[in-house]
């Protein structure tokens, strides 16, 4: 009898601890997920710059070669390996957490949760220096790159400062998840602003190179925009589908924006946000609704009504300026154009093709013999692997230059000879940068980075090249930027996009400076 | 005479290790050892050592080790198993040769 008591409530004890850990394991594998795997997979599960991992995407996937794809990373893309850093037990917990986890519903991220999330570092910001606590001619000589780290988050994850006239490093601000995006305030050079994959902002002191405040303004998302006076920030997500303006000196949210509206087939739907553009022209914001396939253009006044501009194109993303900021170039991935909208009219002027998945990244326009040039990449590896030119005062295609495979971001310089185009197909050419002779408008150089180089930038003075050897490579390589020869390198963790102070003032790379006076 | 044994071994030295191809050497180390151990700076969240700034002999042994199954790691085992002599003496080469500025 007493044999049986005990045997019963071992058993009993048994099925509690089971239970117990059976619940402990999810938390545990929920919390890994989150720890680990969301900011580039998505919190929701639904995918961001990597796949959605969920039970439908995974489904008939083998545990094993996804238990190895954890263990080793993926070549020639952003997944790091994971072996040594978590352990095999976790690796096929999270194996099988994935493949039965159902894709999270749409988070709701108020105006409110947005409030409570500002954090703030310097509390007194009359006690940060007067001016550069390094050496530097111009504030506009600072090139910051978004160092993504290894894992997308953690000690390698920064912003990077550069004085883009010695090659040194002048400054380095830590983001916890990998940086994505770095905007300047046109007004004042000593602010910039640094968006992470997990769509927090930071404010940052270029001064004395430290955060200042911070606020999370979604899940995820790359869209950010800073008004001309400097006064305001807005920010798009994709989850939750929404965008938000800031106030841009103590990053208070002022107002939030439901995205969604009717594509153009007709159906209403909820859209993630796609580029956000502040323009030297006027007090507004444009902000793409990439599935709404509307362009919406906000005023900076009482209330930031909106006004909406439809039909614009199917799966909007990114865009940039011309004339003086009054006209915007969008390109719409799945109609395979770049609309033209005149900011002014609120209206689209003209659509042009623009190969098969226009991706024209910050965009590029140069000045030649007369003509003002607008240079559109492209992501697809399809059988149009071009770069499009457009004459942007005639608004009509000039030439489409063959190039070695997909590209997604033009650099351009108006002292520079040449625009620089990323190749980033998934072989040996993601190893290139080719660069296009502005007046031949052909490929005149292929320039082998090594890694998988991406996001060229010119020096503010147009001197010198730099470029990403990003994915598995570790360090910006510069360049000079006639003769081609390497000038320096700069090792950092996964560098992705790089971003001059100098794009304040010159609108869209490539311009003069003085393309700009028309507008104010 | 102990001169020239000196002399005769360090030509031997660097031919060994400049005798590698220190290109093919890269394309071997960024396709197979950079995805962890990176190529010209490690990661500080990373746990595997770094490979450049490392002595060629050291590279080489232990590459050869990890191939020979002599040094048990299943992960090196692995990935080592199918370098050949060559392969070694470039990725060796390759990573002896990065001396990182900073």
């Amino acid at each position: 009898m007493k044999i049986t008591t005990k045997i019963l409530s071992t058993a009993a004890f048994t099925v509690l601890s089971l239970g117990v850990n059976a619940s402990d394991d999810s938390h545990h594998l929920h919390q890994l997920y989150q720890e680990n795997c969301a900011s580039c997979h998505g919190a929701d599960h639904g995918g961001y710059l990597a796949p959605a991992l969920n039970a439908d995407t995974l489904k008939g996937r083998s545990p094993t070669a996804l238990r190895s794809i954890i263990m080793t990373g993926s070549f020639d893309t952003l997944m790091p390996p994971f072996y040594g850093k978590l352990s095999d037990d976790d690796i096929r917990g999270l194996v099988k957490h994935l493949q039965s986890t159902p894709k999270q519903p749409n988070p709701a991220w108020t105006l409110e949760d947005m409030k409570k999330s500002v954090q703030v570092y310097v509390q007194d910001e009359s006690t940060l220096p007067s001016k550069p606590t390094y050496d530097i001619d111009s504030m506009d000589n600072i090139i910051g790159v978004a160092a993504r780290g290894k894992y997308g988050r953690g000690t390698g994850s920064k912003a990077v400062f550069i004085n883009s006239t010695t090659h040194k490093t002048i400054g380095e601000v830590p983001t916890g998840t990998a940086a994505h995006i770095i905007e300047f305030n046109p007004a004042n050079p000593r602010w910039a602003y640094v968006k992470t994959d997990t769509a927090e902002i930071f404010k940052i002191d270029l001064y004395s190179m430290k955060a200042l405040r911070s606020i999370k303004t979604g899940m995820n998302g790359p869209g950010i925009g800073v008004s001309r006076d400097g006064k305001y920030i807005m920010a798009g997500s994709f989850v939750p589908h929404n965008a938000v303006i800031l106030n841009a000196d103590t990053l208070e949210p002022l107002k939030t924006f439901e995205l969604e509206g009717v594509d153009p087939d007709g159906k209403m739907v909820s859209s993630d946000s796609g580029m956000i553009i502040g323009t030297p022209f006027a007090d507004i914001f444009a902000i793409a609704l990439e599935n709404a396939g509307q362009v919406w253009v906000v005023d900076l006044k009482d209330g930031f009504p909106v006004t909406k501009i439809t039909d614009v194109g199917r799966h909007l993303h990114d865009a940039f300026l011309t004339h003086g900021g009054q006209k915007l170039m969008i390109a719409s991935y799945d109609d395979s154009i770049v609309a033209a909208i005149d900011l002014k009219e609120r209206k689209i002027i003209k659509t042009l093709p623009a190969g098969c998945v226009p991706h024209v990244g910050g965009g590029s326009a140069v000045k030649v013999d007369g003509r003002t040039l607008g240079f559109g990449t492209n992501f697809g590896d399809c059988d149009k692997m071009v770069v499009s030119v457009w004459d942007l005062d005639k608004m009509e295609l000039v030439k489409q230059i063959p190039v070695s495979g997909g590209t997604e971001s033009p650099a351009a310089h108006a002292n520079a000879p040449y625009v620089a185009v990323d190749i980033i197909s998934k072989d040996k050419r993601a190893r290139t940068i080719q660069l296009i002779d502005k007046k031949s408008l052909d490929v005149a150089k292929t320039l082998d980075v090594g890694g998988h180089a991406y996001f060229p930038e010119y020096s503010a003075d147009g001197k010198f090249l730099y470029v990403s050897a990003g994915y598995n490579g570790d360090e910006v390589a510069v360049y000079n930027s006639s003769t081609f020869e390497k000038v320096a390198s700069i090792g950092m963790e996964s560098p992705a996009g790089i971003f001059s102070r100098g794009r304040v003032k010159y609108m869209t790379r490539g311009l003069a400076p003085d393309e700009m006076k028309g507008a104010k | 005479m102990k001169r020239l044994v000196l002399l005769l071994a360090a030509f031997l030295i660097t031919e060994s290790s400049y005798g590698a191809n220190l290109f093919a050497g890269q394309s071997k180390a960024e396709a197979m050892c950079s995805q962890c151990h990176g190529l010209k700076k490690s990661s500080a969240d990373a746990p595997f050592p770094r490979l450049f700034d490392r002595d060629f002999t050291y590279l080489q042994t232990a590459l050869q080790q990890y191939r020979d199954k002599t040094r048990k790691s299943d992960i090196m085992n692995a990935v080592a198993g199918s370098l050949t002599d060559e392969d070694i003496d470039n990725i060796a080469a390759y990573y002896d040769n990065i001396h990182p500025s900073k």
